[in-house]
């Protein structure tokens, strides 16, 4: 449908998707410790609404970027754990790449005078 | 690619381990819930668990994002929504469903119906084994004897001669219907239609027998013929379903017979036959050239294609044309689908029918357009609020779709269950007007196509509403709050629209009845020759067996004439071969003193064989001469009656009588003509050539079939009973057959115009009064929403008369736009009917002029109440009602 516009809620999406491939580089970790992570991460700026995190690792999953087993936590509860698989590894890279290059680019235009 | 196949895996995984992932999907929530609250609670705040919880959000509706992630194809998930909010709608206002699936329902029965008739007959294969290499052979005979005719029956010989001349056939058959007896002790006699047939009749066609065997090759050779095949309805009702039929002997036109094998219902091949037995022919028939009395079907070779058949059959007509001149000159073959022969006609009469269902289909489905755009427009301020929403335009749609989809599909169930309800008295109304009844059935075509019908009109309803509510204006809807004003022109128009459509479909259909109607009425007031009035008919038979001698015959037929002459409320009574419109034989006749042609040139004439009293018992004319007497008998001069287009076209402008001729097929018996007659619609009322024929005495021309002919003075159907009384007291083993009036006679003759009349008639009707309530609603309609503007004309003192004026000229705008356009489209279709009318063409001035004026009137009778409202809105109430 041609009339879908490209909402807010597309843009955030992409990026959040960026931030957990970015978080699970790190190692496997639960969505609980992504979320956490990424709030201590951002110097506490950023923070994940879970409402929008879950439908996201599943996404992920889906398309084959994320890998996910369960396995004991430290607390010694069963928690559902991702990690990267190599194409989820692959995109990480491509996505970051453009993301730096979109961002030095936004901060030229910020920037610039006159 | 390869990611979405992978994907495609894990979501079919995921719907097979659907329980798993909802459980994982539970616990993972549950996980995080438990870490937040364990983080909320170390860091001293109170009530841990609800804060959690509110950091989460709503647990159901992330669940059910993941769920729409993992979905087999996410849209899916969507619809289900749509689907459960269009019940919801259906059950909130049930009137208004049930409204509306009584109105579809009614459509998409007739047209389940109409389907499985047409599925029946035209689009199912019949029954046997690869069909499609099935065939009939005709005769072709010689235009110059026959004008017009292009099939004709076979003779004996040249179907022998075909039969091993030919090398595209796998295998030929020849056959008869015919009429059978049955007698035996404790049983009432019984008449049934027979097959009579050649021993691989049932080979050609590739029949499996229910029970026992079929004929064997030699079983239709003189003196080994004593067997039969019955149906499974004779066995069943007849014989009670005796397991041990098989085997025994039944008496079958008096002589016993053994019954080998019992054929399932749907071998009704010939039409309605109830038994076969075998066509054993002696010598002297396989020699017999020049009398066509039999049918042809053939199995075409597997490959060979329709046209080299054709081909090869009239290589051998020629061929045999040269070998024997005398009969076969000018004769040829035509080779046609089984299935093509049988349909026949009725092919186009059902089309055309089912095409009517369809138009009264498409006028019900605007009708619940109109209803549904008055019921959504009530609902535009929800949509528009859901639209500001960020509901996008194609949800809204699949979501109005969806609700109208669904009432379609309930009106389909409605409909099949009105289709399965009448389907036995539909099967009762049409046996014997069109062929294969017997195999009507609601099957899984049907069902679908059903299906089919029912998610269109679904579709059609929905979509005026759906597109008027996706119009961009959702912002002044909002805006406006609503105003009855604000829903425009662009509504009217829509609406107007409809109405013009189904004006225009109904206007078509009832020129289509009216034609039809003309059609039958020309053919009624077709004077038949003979006063169709008062006068009973039946069928007797008298088996070979039990009357061996050709004088027995005559003997008892003479007795019945006499007996029931002398029967209460009996004017006169006599016999004919065969009635008028029945068919009949048709004979090469020379006339003394002129030069001896060749049989296959002589000209042909009809042949019937009368007792004396039938131009009386009939009531045809007698023109000059003298009617058949006592006297005539077989040891008399051989005497004639002609009819006056013979007497013209034989002896124009001389006097016929006492001229004299002789009937080829009887050789050597010279007859004089003593009287004319007038002409009879002896082959049927639509044929307007009169037909040459002949009348000759039975005394002096035994044989062949009887029917008697009585003229009463009371209704003639009183007399039925001490008519069968009597017989049964001459010959308790005689059954009184086929007993009708000539009225139902010539009925009879013109059943499938009636037929089609009827059909469309009742369609047409129905088309007519749903247009009318579409004029209605969407009259009053408009009424109301310029209730306003009506009260403030009248406030400035509109006169009543004007208010009137202004409602009905509204309303018939267009209504006369629809009989504009249906006019247009009556006179395009009307081609399609040439088949089916007689008397009439198809641009009828006055059928067309007089269906225009119903419609209109119906229009204008449609606005009355809608403008009768409009005289009574109270200026006051009406001013005070908006904002």
């Amino acid at each position: 449908m041609g009339d879908d516009a490209q909402t807010p809620a597309d843009l955030l999406q992409g990026t959040l998707e960026l931030l957990i491939l970015r978080t699970l580089a790190t190692g496997e970790k639960h969505g609980y410790e992504i979320a956490e992570w990424i709030h201590v991460a951002s110097a506490e700026a950023l923070s994940v609404e879970e409402g929008a995190l879950y439908p996201a690792l599943h996404r992920l999953e889906l398309r084959g970027l994320l890998a996910a087993q369960w396995d004991t936590s430290a607390n010694n509860r069963r928690a559902k754990y991702y990690r990267l698989t190599p194409s989820g590894r692959k995109r990480l890279k491509e996505t970051r790449e453009s993301w730096r290059r979109t961002s030095i680019a936004i901060n030229r235009v910020l920037e610039a005078n006159g | 690619m390869a990611e979405w196949l992978s994907s495609l895996r894990l979501r079919v995984r995921a719907l097979l381990h659907r329980r798993q992932r909802e459980q994982d999907l539970q616990d993972e929530v549950a996980f995080h819930l438990a870490m937040r609250e364990e983080q909320i609670s170390t860091s001293g705040a109170a009530d841990a668990r609800s804060g959690a919880r509110r950091r989460f959000g709503s647990i159901a509706k992330i669940q059910d994002d993941v769920r729409d992630t993992w979905a087999l194809a996410p849209r899916i998930s969507s619809l289900f929504q749509d689907v459960r909010y269009a019940a919801r709608m259906i059950r909130r206002g049930p009137g208004f469903a049930l409204l509306v699936v009584l109105i579809l329902g009614l459509g998409v029965g007739i047209n389940a119906v109409m389907f499985s008739l047409v599925n029946a007959v035209v689009v199912r294969p019949l029954p046997f084994a690869s069909p499609d290499r099935l065939v009939r052979v005709w005769h072709v005979p010689p235009a110059a004897q026959f004008p017009g005719a292009t099939r004709f029956s076979v003779s004996p010989a040249n179907y022998l001669d075909w039969r091993t001349q030919n090398g595209v056939f796998e295998q030929m058959s020849i056959y008869a219907p015919g009429r059978a007896t049955l007698t035996g002790p404790g049983l009432e006699p019984d008449s049934v239609v027979e097959g009579i047939v050649s021993a691989d009749f049932f080979d050609v066609l590739g029949a499996r027998p229910l029970h026992g065997r079929y004929f064997e090759t030699g079983e239709d050779e003189p003196g080994t013929d004593g067997v039969v095949v019955v149906s499974e309805e004779l066995w069943q009702t007849r014989f009670g379903g005796d397991p041990g039929l098989v085997g025994r002997s039944i008496v079958v036109d008096s002589r016993p017979r053994t019954v080998i094998g019992i054929a399932p219902a749907l071998m009704a091949f010939p039409a309605r036959a109830r038994l076969w037995t075998p066509l054993a022919m002696n010598a002297e028939m396989r020699a017999t050239r020049g009398i066509h009395d039999f049918l042809v079907i053939a199995r075409m070779k597997t490959g060979v294609p329709i046209a080299r058949a054709q081909a090869e059959m009239d290589t051998i007509s020629k061929r045999l044309a040269v070998q024997y001149p005398v009969d076969n000159t000018g004769w040829g073959a035509l080779v046609v689908p089984l299935q093509d022969d049988i349909v026949g006609d009725t092919r186009t009469a059902l089309l055309v029918l089912l095409g009517a269902v369809g138009f009264v289909m498409l006028i019900a489905s605007a009708n619940l357009a109109n209803l549904l755009l008055a019921k959504t427009l009530g609902r535009s301020k929800e949509i528009a609020v859901r639209a500001a929403l960020g509901a996008s335009r194609r949800r809204v749609v699949q979501q109005i779709l969806c609700e109208t989809m669904l009432l379609g599909l309930l009106s389909g169930v409605f409909g099949l269950l009105l289709a399965r309800g009448s389907m036995t008295a539909i099967v009762a109304y049409v046996t014997g007007t069109i062929p294969r009844s017997t195999e009507i059935d609601l099957d899984a075509r049907v069902l679908l196509f059903t299906l089919g019908v029912s998610l269109t009109a679904g579709l059609i309803a929905g979509l005026a509403p759906a597109w008027r509510l996706t119009r961009p204006n959702i912002q002044s809807t909002l805006n406006q709050g609503l105003t009855r004003t604000a829903t425009g022109s662009h509504d009217r128009r829509l609406r107007h629209a409809l109405v013009v459509s189904e004006v225009a479909l109904a206007l078509v259909l009832l020129v289509g009845a009216g034609l039809l109607i003309r059609t039958v009425g020309t053919l009624r007031a077709v004077d038949p020759g003979f006063d169709r009035h008062n006068v009973l008919t039946a069928v007797l038979t008298l088996p070979q067996a039990k009357y061996p001698k050709q004088a027995d015959r005559t003997r008892f037929a003479d007795l019945v004439t006499q007996r029931v002459g002398g029967l209460p409320g009996v004017e006169a009574v006599s016999t004919i071969d065969s009635l008028p419109m029945t068919g009949g034989s048709t004979q090469p006749v020379s006339i003394e003193g002129e030069p001896v042609k060749p049989m296959s040139e002589q000209p042909e004439v009809a042949v019937r064989r009368i007792m004396p009293g039938y131009l009386r018992a009939s009531g045809t004319r007698l023109i000059r001469g003298r009617d058949f007497t006592k006297a005539d008998t077989a040891d008399a001069l051989p005497v004639v009656l002609i009819s006056e287009s013979m007497a013209k076209q034989f002896w124009p402008n001389q006097n016929p009588l006492g001229k004299r001729l002789t009937l080829t097929f009887r050789p050597g018996v010279v007859r004089e003509v003593v009287g004319v007659v007038g002409d009879v619609k002896i082959t049927g009322l639509d044929v307007l050539e009169p037909v040459a024929a002949l009348y000759a005495p039975l005394a002096q021309n035994p044989g062949g079939p009887l029917s008697l002919v009585v003229r009463t003075t009371v209704p003639p159907k009183s007399v039925t009973p001490s008519m069968a009384a009597l017989l049964h007291e001459l010959d308790p083993d005689l059954p009184l057959l086929n007993v009708r009036t000539m009225d139902e006679v010539v009925g009879a003759s013109i059943a499938q115009q009636q037929f089609a009349m009827e059909l469309l008639g009742a369609f047409a009707a129905l088309a007519l009064l749903l247009a009318a309530i579409g004029i209605y609603s969407v009259l009053s309609w408009t009424v109301r929403q310029r209730v306003r503007e009506i009260g403030i004309r009248r406030a400035l003192g509109a006169p009543t008369r004007d208010l009137l004026r202004m409602v009905v000229v509204e309303g018939l705008k267009p209504t006369v736009w629809g009989v504009v356009l249906g006019v247009a489209s009556a006179l395009a279709l009307g081609r399609l009917l040439s088949a089916l009318i007689f008397g009439v063409t198809p641009h009828d001035i006055t059928t067309l002029s007089s269906v225009a004026m119903i419609i209109t009137l119906v229009g204008v009778s449609a606005t009355l109440l809608p403008a009768y409202r409009a005289t009574r809105v109270d200026p006051v109430i009406a001013l005070r009602d908006e904002p």
